[in-house]
């Protein structure tokens, strides 16, 4: 029944470009960027426990890894794809010793200052780079097996329907880890680190393991990102990315698996429902978050299930 | 060696508007324990308020001083109800995550009522040059440690002999045992809003004779802000003081002998180094880190 | 009791601040036995805990645990070597259910690697499947087993209790301390953890450390009691002796431990 009701939402995600027109695919499949993105903070932060502000830079690092290594070794999407996800792993892994030593206000403090440090070294590093200007990033183009080409990928839709697909396969693995041990020992490492490490949890390899994979799932959308855009700059990976997506996360509900997909989805449809009223976009994403931190810090899905909890 | 001194000099102008914004923000984070990154939107709204008292109304610039220094108590006093008020008894990144939504919220509005075009403070004093041997700038920028310390000075006092003073302190120190002693606990929160969101503010006005004035410029002052907190200890406000002018020195000193691109990186590296390292701060006793 | 203890404590330190907590405090767990520890309260019982099973680092001394050393590993070590605790201040995972609760302590006893739990490997999946049916077990050992899924949150201080023990339990330890696992029971519900801990004992073999404040589970239980006073070692030996030890009821006077010792 659930894999009926899922199969069938992705059935109509996947109908939609046939629907709208060309502007609303491209919305979308922004939608579809920001859920990889909002699921991958999830895993460390609603999961796990461990706060970031770093989505956007891990962001960054797939998508400039994608454009230095299509510009310098001249590699098409399928090299950059898995490589991009590790570059931005390994720094996740970089980012994750802080969090064994720290906590609450300076683990924070120390993601915003990385996500900085992210950001202005990709606009002040001109020579490798680009600086402001960034990087241009050829299409995916054709896809091939065995010397016959399957299909093409440069138009707007063709890019929607890969992002699908790469966004259902990534949110099955995240499912899947979700319900395995590991899922349940992040769980346990939020819930009470002590108690954790007093079961026998290793509690330094699932902050690590949390860390890598949030950024993982981070580089993938940027790798994504950079081939569609058929470029990057730097400030497409502002602190105010990962604010959006901080912002998703809490809105939907962090740490349950739905809520950070509706929040990505809520909130960058959000500004087409405003109308003339778009430019408000990011002060009413300010507010929302205000908002719902001080009313409903469980977020949208949390109050749901606890309300559906209360009646049954 | 003078070029040195110059870039001394420079160093210090900028230090001295880290100082009064993470003096206000260490008051905020040792007193409350809130880890406020609206911080730097009090910077620039009284920037916003100042240039707009001088230019528009033709203040003169005291006067203006003292329209900057209640507008942003006022904005304090806002803030505490949002970022305060109603988050007592939440855990640590409530507080972090409502006010970087504060930041957004206001930053964004102040975009779109003031716009992007930047604006620059004249004054009748940025074009009085001095000079103190090798180093040479406008009074207008000259005034600017000075104020600081004058500042600065004042709020020590205050916090050393003044009863208000007292309770802050005390609070900072143990609020459970300064409530039973008498504290008024909201007050004080409310106070220690107010004193910090003014204190941003005036640094706001104070550079906006140095740095064009738009909206987005609270981010990395926040942020440097952050640094400076860091490394003179969180709550520590002397600590902060001397930290604020470290950091204006290393920066100017990274961008004339090193590379201009590195200097805004410079502070952010140390702040993870130091967290790692020696989280008390450069000065600090030992502090503990959750 | 064999030669070789599970547990041997030598001359352990802690100090806090200006505080010895524990002073110079040596301790030994034969196999299958049960030694109390006792003393009045801040005396330095549940720092001792905390340093035998890995929480606090000592300032001094040294642990051997089944003839290893492990001054110098870390708590999730020592729980895989096969060391289980209570808390004194009741701790579960509170966003779990019961059942998921004893599952994460089991984690440290199953074969199959991370990865095939990600691909859902038959072999894996087998393996849950019968922890879970363990876990169950164990519950209908507590009576707890209708509670399985429902979250830890929804149970009584004194089922909270008992899934703690069960979460002990079902990590297969050698060595189970339980620091004050009376605290907050109502007396029918103390007499049903002396059962219980005995059938622990005689069950499953296990070694236990009891940190005690009731005088009545330290008589019924134990084989052996180590008494703290300040932080200090004061006498240790067999429970009906060492009550009447004048030193002992020093320590105590005017926390009660007289009426409680003769009731
Ligand atoms: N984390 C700590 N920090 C400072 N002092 C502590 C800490 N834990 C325990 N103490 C002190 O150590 C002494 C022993 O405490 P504890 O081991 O909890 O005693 P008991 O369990 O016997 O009641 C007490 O004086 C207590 O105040
Ligand atoms: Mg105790």
């Amino acid at each position: 029944m659930k894999k009926l009701a899922i199969l069938l939402v992705v059935a109509l995600v996947a109908a939609a470009p046939f629907v709208v027109g060309g502007y609303e695919t491209n919305v979308l499949m922004n939608a579809l960027l920001y859920v990889i993105l909002a699921t991958g903070l999830n895993l460390v932060a609603g999961y796990c426990g461990q706060f970031s502000f770093a989505q956007g830079a891990f962001y960054g690092i797939g998508a400039y890894t994608t454009a230095i290594l299509s510009r310098d070794l001249g590699t098409g999407f399928w090299f950059n794809f898995p490589v991009g996800i590790a570059v931005a792993g390994l720094f996740g892994l970089l980012l994750g010793i802080p969090a064994l030593r720290l906590k609450g206000h300076f683990l924070a403090i120390v993601t915003i200052a990385f996500q900085t440090i992210v950001y202005l070294t990709l606009s002040q590093w001109t020579s490798f780079t680009g600086g402001q200007t960034g990087l241009p990033v050829p299409s995916i183009g054709p896809v091939s097996l065995f010397g016959t080409t399957l299909f093409e990928i440069t138009s707007l839709r063709s890019y929607f329907w890969f992002t699908l697909v790469i966004a259902v396969i990534l949110l099955f693995a995240v499912w899947r880890l979700l319900q395995s041990r590991i899922g349940r020992e992040w769980i346990a490492i939020r819930d009470d680190e002590t108690l954790a490490s007093a079961v026998g949890l290793d509690t330094t390899r699932g902050k690590l393991t949390a860390f890598v994979g949030s950024a993982a799932l981070a580089g993938a959308a940027g790798v994504i990102t950079a081939h569609a855009m058929r470029g990057v700059t730097p400030d497409d990976f502002t602190i105010w990315i990962s604010a959006t997506v901080v912002a998703m996360m809490i809105v939907g509900g962090k740490g349950t698996f739905i809520g950070p997909i509706i929040g990505a989805v809520l909130l960058t449809s959000m500004p087409e429902f405003l109308g003339g009223f778009a430019e408000y976009k990011m002060f009413l994403f300010g507010v929302l978050l205000v908002i719902t931190v001080t009313l409903l810090p469980e977020g949208l899905i949390g109050r749901v299930r606890r309300l559906r909890e209360r009646f049954s | 060696m003078d070029l040195f001194l110059q870039y001394l000099a420079n160093g210090v102008v900028i230090g001295s508007s880290y100082v009064l914004v993470a003096v206000g923000l260490t008051l905020i984070f040792g007193i409350l324990g809130v880890v406020n990154f609206a911080h730097g939107e009090f910077y620039m709204l009284g920037a916003y308020a100042g240039v707009t008292a001088v230019t528009l109304f033709g203040m003169p610039l005291p006067l203006a001083l003292a329209v900057v220094l209640v507008f942003s108590a006022l904005l304090g006093f806002g803030a505490e109800a949002i970022l305060h008020k109603p988050m007592k008894n939440r855990d640590a990144t409530s507080s972090i995550i409502s006010s970087f939504g504060l930041a957004v919220a206001l930053q964004n509005a102040a975009l779109l009522t003031l716009g992007p075009q930047p604006r620059l403070l004249k004054t009748e004093f940025s074009t009085i040059p001095i000079e103190l041997g090798p180093v040479f700038m406008p009074l207008q920028r000259a005034l600017i440690p000075v104020a600081m310390m004058v500042l600065i000075g004042a709020l020590y006092l205050i916090l050393r002999y003044t009863w208000t003073g007292r309770s802050l302190r005390s609070m900072s120190q143990h609020a459970t045992v300064a409530r039973l002693c008498g504290v008024r606990v909201e007050r004080v929160a409310v106070v220690t809003f107010m004193v910090g969101a003014a204190l941003a503010g005036v640094a706001g006005f104070l550079m906006s004779s140095v740095f064009m004035v738009h909206p987005i410029i609270g981010n990395m002052i926040v942020l440097k802000a952050f640094t400076v907190v860091i490394l003179g200890g969180m709550g520590n406000i002397l600590g902060a003081a001397v930290a604020g002018l470290l950091l204006g020195i290393t920066e100017s000193m990274t961008s004339a002998y090193l590379a201009n691109g590195l200097r805004d990186i410079i502070g952010f590296v140390i702040v993870i180094a130091v967290l790692l390292f020696r989280p008390q701060g450069l000065f600090g006793k030992a502090f503990e880190r959750s | 009791m064999t030669s070789v203890p599970v547990l041997e404590a030598k001359n352990l330190t802690r100090r806090f601040g200006g505080v010895v907590a524990v002073n110079d405090v040596s301790l030994r767990v034969g196999r299958s036995e049960i030694v109390g520890l006792i003393g009045p309260n801040g005396s330095g019982k549940s720092t001792m805990v905390n340093l035998i099973t890995g929480e606090l680092p000592a300032d001094g001394g040294r642990l051997i645990f089944d003839g290893a050393d492990i001054s110098s590993q870390p708590s999730y070590r020592r729980a895989r070597l096969g060391m289980a605790r209570s808390f004194q201040m009741l701790r579960l995972f509170l966003s779990l259910s019961v059942e998921e609760n004893l599952l994460l302590a089991h984690h440290i006893r199953m074969k199959s690697s991370m990865f095939d739990t990600i691909i859902a490997r038959r072999s894996a999946v087998e393996e849950e499947n019968s922890v879970r049916k363990r876990a169950r077990e164990l519950l209908a050992w507590f009576d707890l087993e209708e509670f399985a899924d429902n979250p830890v949150s929804a149970l009584s201080i004194g089922q909270q209790r008992m899934v703690e023990l069960a979460r002990g339990l079902i990590s297969e330890p050698k060595l189970f301390v339980l620091d004050e696992p009376a605290a907050g029971l109502s007396p029918p519900n103390v007499d049903r953890l002396i059962t219980l801990i005995h059938r622990m004992r005689d069950e499953f073999g296990m070694s236990i450390l009891l940190v005690e404040h009731d005088m009545r589970v330290v008589r019924d239980l134990c084989d052996h009691v180590v008494v703290l006073d300040s932080g200090v070692m004061i006498a240790k030996g067999i429970p009906e002796m060492v009550v009447k030890d004048p030193v002992v009821v020093e320590a105590y006077i005017g926390s009660g431990w007289k009426r409680r010792a003769k009731a």
